[in-house]
């Protein structure tokens, strides 16, 4: 990587974006040095990518932006979109969200790098391809220039379009949502390469919803809630001792930041795997893996995606027949009592069914009475008026506790809770884990903890399993 | 034609302006093929020659054909045929067609193997073709047309119905629903159908357009209906020798073949913008 | 690759028992003897002699059960032993080879005028989604999918030959002939490819990939052509893989409309007269011709987009 000797310095003061005649964000203010990157975290809608847009210069039309933007004495802001533009690869470039879907399917990854020097610096067609694979060479990829996109990893994407933006070599670097789709291990590792363009002199400007990413990248933290910038400063003090209190929610709703509060085993045996062995295909997922979970304790299963933690569970539940091995059941447990929380809560439900229509059928089903659900509807914090809006129309946190909701009703001994919260903002997340450990406690059962992060995993849990610990790229 | 044309179907959640026009357009067209034979007194096959090519707006309301029958019950008795033709066609080709694409999805195995292999067979071959075979064996007969048009539209039902309904049954909800202890016949009724069910109107919709279409077609080209049958397609050539006098008369049976056509792709299509 | 040519090459098969096996069960469920049919179809319909019938029924073995004689005539179907027309005595073989030539001409000048019209419009339509020529191209390609193509034919006929006396209405041998039944087909295929070529244009122009393009900061016609044009060639191409069903059923009216000497027309000529040979060699050819068709366009599409040749 090639360091850079540089002085330059992007200055945001008063930057505000209108629609029509509403200011959606307002009076930001903040700078950017080499060395030393700034992380715009919030969730969406907070106004967080319409700065990036801002000084990118690709701010949908019907949005206007006002106050300054100087970059190496040129007010960014200024001038016609034309212009804008004419800076686009040279003086900024952008690191796209979801890189797999940003490299254009019918093109080698070579010529998606070796096209920016031949056709935005000019140079010839054997120097550009030359020096493509150097840049691909840079991020490791030495071997992928031939490769298309859907021959690659969503990691691999990443790193082609790092290697786009080192072609460009332009001074300010903007990396919206970097780590977006990818897991743990892909998330550190995007964002130890971020760190590294920081570290060669780039400006780096990086949008993020993950508290992980900015504290990862260091440097200075800028927190946006409803379009304002309600907190700025080193990142340090900003996540280790935030004074907002919608900072504090968020770094609050870091697992990495609980105390651990892991339930104690009480009871008897409630279900066990044993000599679990499965195979996909040439792919072994596990061999001889033995399992047990105890009424009121959590078991957690933590590895990288692809590695059959979801398939344990399934086995567990008999969704999926092991090679070998045997699922044992505690005695005189009906299988409605063995219950399931899925990763995205509103494919879990009936679309075009109100709330209230499926629960009603589920009591009708069971016998239950309707005040059984109002109970635990309250019990669970739940707004009545959601009962009769459809699952689309609800937000994923009271989505995924109506779905404990509708397990409880079956007065389950074991809840499998499959990634449950992977999909959830921070804040719904720390909401259903609580509820989960209340429930656990009050009711004794035992739940199943699929996830991908450790954090989450070491907190909350009696025990913990991890698959798949043949090293991760 | 008989291939429907599935990729530019998608239906649309929104009943915009062009589907409401469709089906405004219908209801009149089909209210004619339906009402018109019954209102209309006069014999659709009764031959007048002093009224040969009579003009439109005299005794007759829309005008003769040159063998002075009249041409308006001669075009209500053809939409009737043609809408009531593609009607049954469209349910002989529908009702097996979801029927086995739910049984090949839900059961899967030899099943879902035997019939697709039957539906590549049927696809070999361009639609039409096969239906000019079949009517080879009895030309001019309904029989032969009506068997080839379902023989080749249930294939596509067949199609979308399997791949719709094993894209739901993957879906979490449905084990979710399982797992909850609902049986196959709330999931049939509450999860498969009410997502199935607009392709599957689309498609009817679709697949009676072809119908009214490929049956027009045959017999214009003498292969399908023969006259004195009231068919709109032989109306049109009947009739074509006779442009130069009564050009009007030539395009009337044209006008509603295109008008039924239109509003049922309307229906289908939506407002796709 | 192989994928593709595998399942081309069985679905020759398919087409070529299909429809031999259709011909085969209507030579004998058609009243009369076949013997003397075949037999008048070899020696000419005066021949009509019943020793001739008992030679030919010895020889073709027609007294034999029929699953052995089913197996003959798939032989010779595949051999392409396609016999003699019962109607004028000639090898089927002969009238095919003069049809078969003028409706691949047919069938390439209407392919060639529909994409010369489609795309264009689509691409017009595409680059201002709701604009004026998006409009007029939805509801042009609204109308036109609703006419039948032999209604098409025939106002295009009366229209351009009975009206102005501009084209001839029928008959083959030089481009003004072509041109009426071409365009006839071509309108009715250009309506469906305009809306998928818009559709794919308005797709490709807010994909990722093409915003990325940008910000790369590729100037705007290096990012259309490299980005922009093969993208949206892609559900253009595989759509034609459809529109082939449309083409050859076209084909098959527009000969028989406008008298124009080709398969298609022989096809219906064959079936009206009840020649069972000619019925089995013209529908063969057209089955054949729909398979080439969608092989051509399988080869293009795989050549375009590098996602289908993962399988292979």
């Amino acid at each position: 990587m090639n360091v850079r000797a540089s002085m330059e310095e992007l200055v945001i003061d008063g930057l505000c974006v209108d629609a029509g005649n509403d200011r959606i964000v307002a009076d930001i203010s903040f700078s950017i040095r080499a060395g030393a990157p700034l992380t715009l975290l919030g969730e969406s809608g907070s106004g967080k990518s319409l700065v990036a847009q801002a000084i990118m210069g690709n701010l949908p039309a019907e949005l206007r932006a006002s106050g300054r933007a100087v970059l190496d004495g040129v007010d960014l802001l200024a001038g016609s979109a034309a212009n804008r533009r004419r800076r686009w690869g040279r003086s900024i470039s952008l690191m796209p969200q979801e890189p797999w879907l940003a490299l254009d399917p019918t093109m080698r990854a070579g010529a998606q790098v070796a096209e920016v020097h031949r056709h935005v610096k000019g140079r010839g067609g054997q120097e550009s391809e030359r020096l493509a694979r150097d840049d691909l060479a840079e991020v490791g990829l030495d071997h992928a220039a031939m490769l298309y996109p859907h021959q690659m990893s969503g990691g691999m994407c990443q790193r082609v379009a790092i290697a786009i933006t080192h072609a460009g070599g332009s001074d300010l670097v903007i990396a919206d949502e970097p780590t977006k789709g990818l897991d743990t291990e892909l998330r550190d590792s995007a964002a130890a390469r971020l760190r590294r363009e920081a570290e060669s002199g780039r400006l780096l400007l990086t949008i993020t919803h993950d508290v992980a990413v900015a504290r990862a990248l260091g440097g200075m933290v800028g927190v946006m809630l409803d379009g304002r910038l309600v907190e700025y400063g080193p990142a340090q003090a900003v996540l280790g001792e935030p004074r907002h209190d919608y900072t504090r929610a968020l770094v609050a709703a870091d697992p990495e930041t609980w105390a651990r509060q892991a339930p104690a085993a009480s009871g008897d045996l409630v279900i066990a795997g044993r000599g679990l062995s499965k195979s996909f295909g040439d792919k072994t997922l596990f061999r001889n893996l033995n399992i047990e979970l105890r009424a009121g304790e959590i078991v957690s299963i933590v590895g990288p995606s692809g590695c059959g933690k979801t398939t344990v569970g399934n086995i567990l539940l008999g969704l999926v027949t092991p090679d070998e091995g045997e699922v044992v059941r505690a005695n005189g447990h009906a299988s409605l009592r063995f219950q399931k929380l899925y990763q995205d809560p509103p494919a879990a439900f009936i679309p075009h069914q109100p709330i209230r229509k499926g629960l009603a059928d589920l009591a009708a089903l069971h016998g239950r009475q309707w005040s059984e659900v109002e109970a635990l509807r309250e019990r669970l914090r739940l707004r009545e008026d959601l009962l009769d809006r459809r699952p689309g129309q609800i937000s994923g946190g009271e989505l995924q506790r109506f779905a404990i909701l509708r397990a409880l009703l079956l007065d389950p001994v074991f809840l499998f809770a499959d990634e449950a919260t992977s999909r959830l903002d921070p804040v719904s997340q720390k909401e259903v884990i609580e509820f989960l450990l209340e429930i656990v406690r009050e009711k004794g059962l035992a739940v199943l903890l699929v996830t991908h992060d450790r954090h989450l995993a070491d907190r909350i849990s009696t025990k913990l399993i991890r698959l798949g610990d043949q090293s991760p790229s | 034609m008989t291939a429907i044309d599935i990729s530019l179907a998608t239906p649309h959640a929104r009943f915009g302006a062009s589907r409401l026009f469709g089906a405004a357009l219908l209801l009149a067209v089909g209210g004619f093929a339906v009402l018109g034979p019954l209102v209309v007194k006069a014999d659709p096959a009764v031959q007048d020659f002093s009224a040969s090519l009579a003009p439109i707006g005299g005794d007759y309301l829309l005008g003769a054909d040159h063998y002075g029958r009249s041409l308006l019950a001669r075009l209500a008795h053809g939409a009737r045929l043609s809408f009531g033709l593609a009607f049954l066609t469209m349910l002989a080709a529908a009702v097996p067609g979801v029927l086995l694409g739910l049984a090949a999805a839900w059961k899967g195995g030899w099943l879902a193997r035997g019939l697709d292999l039957l539906a590549t067979v049927v696809l070999a071959l361009p639609g039409l073709m096969l239906v000019l075979l079949l009517m080879a064996f009895a030309p001019g007969n309904y029989g032969p047309l009506f068997l080839g048009l379902a023989l080749t539209l249930w294939v596509e039902f067949y199609r979308v119905t399997r791949a719709a309904t094993a894209t739901i049954l993957v879906q979490p909800q449905i084990e979710a629903a399982r797992m909850l202890g609902f049986g196959p016949g709330y999931i049939l009724r509450n999860q498969v159908f009410p997502a199935i069910a607009p392709m599957i109107a689309t498609l009817s919709a679709f697949a009676m357009a072809s119908a009214i279409v490929a049956v027009s077609t045959l017999s214009a080209i003498s292969v399908g209906l023969q006259p004195p049958t009231p068919e709109l397609g032989s109306m049109i050539v009947e009739l074509l020798p006779y442009y130069a006098e009564a050009p009007v008369h030539v395009l009337l049976p044209a006008a509603l073949i295109f008008l039924l056509v239109l509003g049922l792709q309307l229906i289908a299509q939506g407002d796709r913008s | 690759m192989k994928r593709f040519l595998l399942a081309r090459l069985a679905q020759m098969v398919v087409v070529a028992v299909t429809v031999g096996a259709l011909c085969f069960i209507l030579m004998r469920v058609l009243p009369g003897d076949a013997a003397m049919r075949i037999a008048a179809g070899r020696y000419g319909p005066d021949a009509g002699i019943a020793g001739a019938a008992e030679k030919v029924r010895l020889e073709l073995g027609l007294d034999r059960p029929w699953p052995a004689q089913f197996l003959d005539w798939l032989g010779d179907l595949l051999r392409f032993d396609l016999g003699h027309s019962l109607v004028t005595g000639a090898p089927v073989i002969e009238e095919l080879k003069t049809q078969l030539g003028a409706s691949v001409w047919l069938a390439a000048a209407a392919l060639f005028l529909s994409l010369l019209i489609g795309p264009t419009i689509g691409l017009l339509s595409g680059l201002k989604p709701g604009g004026l020529a998006d409009r007029l191209g939805l509801a042009g390609a609204a109308v036109f999918r609703a006419v039948p193509p032999f209604v098409l034919g025939l106002v295009l006929m009366l229209v351009f030959s009975k009206q102005f006396g501009w084209l001839p209405p029928a008959g083959f041998g030089s481009p003004r002939e072509i041109l009426l039944p071409a365009l006839t087909l071509a309108l009715g295929l250009a309506a469906m490819s305009s809306r998928v070529t818009r559709n794919a244009v308005t797709a490709v122009a807010s994909a990722p990939y093409f915003a990325f393009a940008r910000y790369k900061g590729l100037p705007e016609p290096v990012v259309v052509r490299r980005h922009g044009l093969r993208n949206a060639a892609i559900p253009v191409v595989s759509y034609l893989g459809l529109q082939a069903i449309y083409l050859i059923e076209g084909v098959v009216v527009v000969e028989s409309l406008f008298a124009y000497p080709g398969i298609g027309h022989a096809l219906v000529h064959a079936i009206v007269e009840r020649d069972i040979p000619m019925v089995q060699g013209t529908a063969l050819t057209m089955g054949l011709m729909f398979v080439v068709i969608t092989a051509a366009v399988d080869a293009v599409s795989l050549w375009l987009d590098p996602r289908l040749r993962r399988a292979s």
